[in-house]
């Protein structure tokens, strides 16, 4: 069966259902429509139109090898891709130069002016070994012995001497 | 050094004959070309205006946009031998061109489509107030059509077309063949209510 034939089969079928049913879908308004025969002569304008339109600017004919869908300019482009990016690569490699990480601090050997004494291999200290020096230095003060007089003594509790809280010390006194 | 490097190099001219058939089969190839698309345009002109008109409902904005699905044919037609279906393909073309104008054409006043409609629907052995009623009548159908969610409104309006089978309406709206049948159902179902509420 043809598209069209099934697509008329399929409209036919919807058609009867909605008389059956007694609603309307609206669907022959827009078969109506869709039935409507093209204007005369739009065939000829569109074909003016084309001939009007601009065509693919070709200034150079390239020969065949030349084209980009040969084989050989394929290659040649993905070559061509590979060689920029390494090189591209390799130079940015080439110029950054890893930062070196200074371990020790190499003075400048002293060497005396000529016509002058020499420093007798003295070798200068920086301050910062000394340590920083304090202006208002914190005197701490010593902590002083404790005097027997100055043993605060714990109030006694007076007990009665007829308590039971009283026996064990009138027994440690006997 | 091999004749490609030579011709990079700059030293070896390229023989006439070469460049001579290179030019004779592209001009054959354009021939070709143009022949294809002149006998797309017989075929597919009226089809193609048919589609643009059920969307636009303006005869001009019609042609304008079949002459614009042929200029974008033009333009693409080296790729014409890779299209299975032209028809199809011709149709989802103007169909992505229509919709495009109509979305924009949305802040632009409506045309009377009234007035439109009785000019243009076939009114043999109607009265003058036949016509009217009937324009009327079609108008308010679009109208309803029109309120339609998008997704089913394309595909009723598609279904309209006789030639156009559920398959290739699905190949125009990128979609399945049974989404086509359950939009169409929708499409339908809806259609009916608003039609059914409009009367009542």
């Amino acid at each position: 069966m043809k598209p069209s034939e099934e697509n008329t089969m399929i409209n036919l079928a919807a058609r009867r259902a909605d008389r059956d049913t007694g609603r309307e879908t609206g669907e022959d308004t827009l078969r109506l429509i869709a039935q409507l025969p093209a204007p005369e002569g739009i065939e000829d304008r569109v074909r003016a139109e084309l001939r009007a339109a601009p065509r693919r600017a070709r200034v150079l004919s390239w020969p065949a090898a030349l084209r980009s869908d040969s084989p050989w300019m394929r290659s040649a482009a993905a070559a061509a891709i590979v060689f920029v990016v390494a090189g591209g690569g390799w130079g940015v490699y080439s110029r950054v130069q890893q930062p070196q990480l200074a371990r020790v601090i190499v003075m400048p050997p002293r060497v005396a002016a000529p016509g002058s004494f020499s420093s007798a291999a003295a070798i200068r200290t920086p301050n910062t070994l000394n340590g920083p020096v304090v202006a208002n230095p914190v005197t701490v003060k010593p902590v002083t012995e404790t005097t027997p007089a100055q043993v605060v003594q714990k109030p006694v509790k007076r007990v009665q001497p007829g308590t039971a809280a009283a026996q064990p010390v009138a027994a440690a006194a006997k | 050094m091999s004749t490609s490097q030579a011709v990079f190099a700059g030293w070896m001219e390229i023989p006439n004959s070469a460049v001579n058939q290179d030019a004779r089969s592209q001009t054959e190839q354009t021939a070709a070309e143009e022949a294809t698309l002149v006998a797309l345009v017989s075929q597919y002109a009226g089809t193609l205006y048919r589609v643009a008109f059920s969307v636009l409902r303006n005869p001009a904005d019609a042609e304008d946009a079949v002459q614009e699905a042929f200029l974008r044919v033009l333009r693409h037609r080296d790729t014409l031998d890779e299209v299975r279906d032209r028809r199809v393909w011709l149709i989802r073309i103007v169909w992505n061109i229509v919709l495009d104008r109509k979305r924009r054409a949305k802040t632009r006043p409506e045309t009377d489509d009234v007035t439109e409609l009785a000019r243009v629907l076939p009114h043999s052995g109607l009265s003058a107030e036949e016509i009217a009623s009937a324009a009327q009548h079609h108008a308010h159908v679009l109208a309803c059509v029109d309120q339609l969610p998008a997704k089913e409104r394309q595909v009723l309006m598609l279904s309209a077309f006789e030639e156009l089978s559920s398959v290739e309406i699905a190949t125009v709206l990128d979609i399945s063949e049974s989404s086509v049948r359950s939009r169409l159902f929708r499409a339908r179902n809806l259609m009916a209510g608003l039609l059914k509420h409009e009367r009542q």
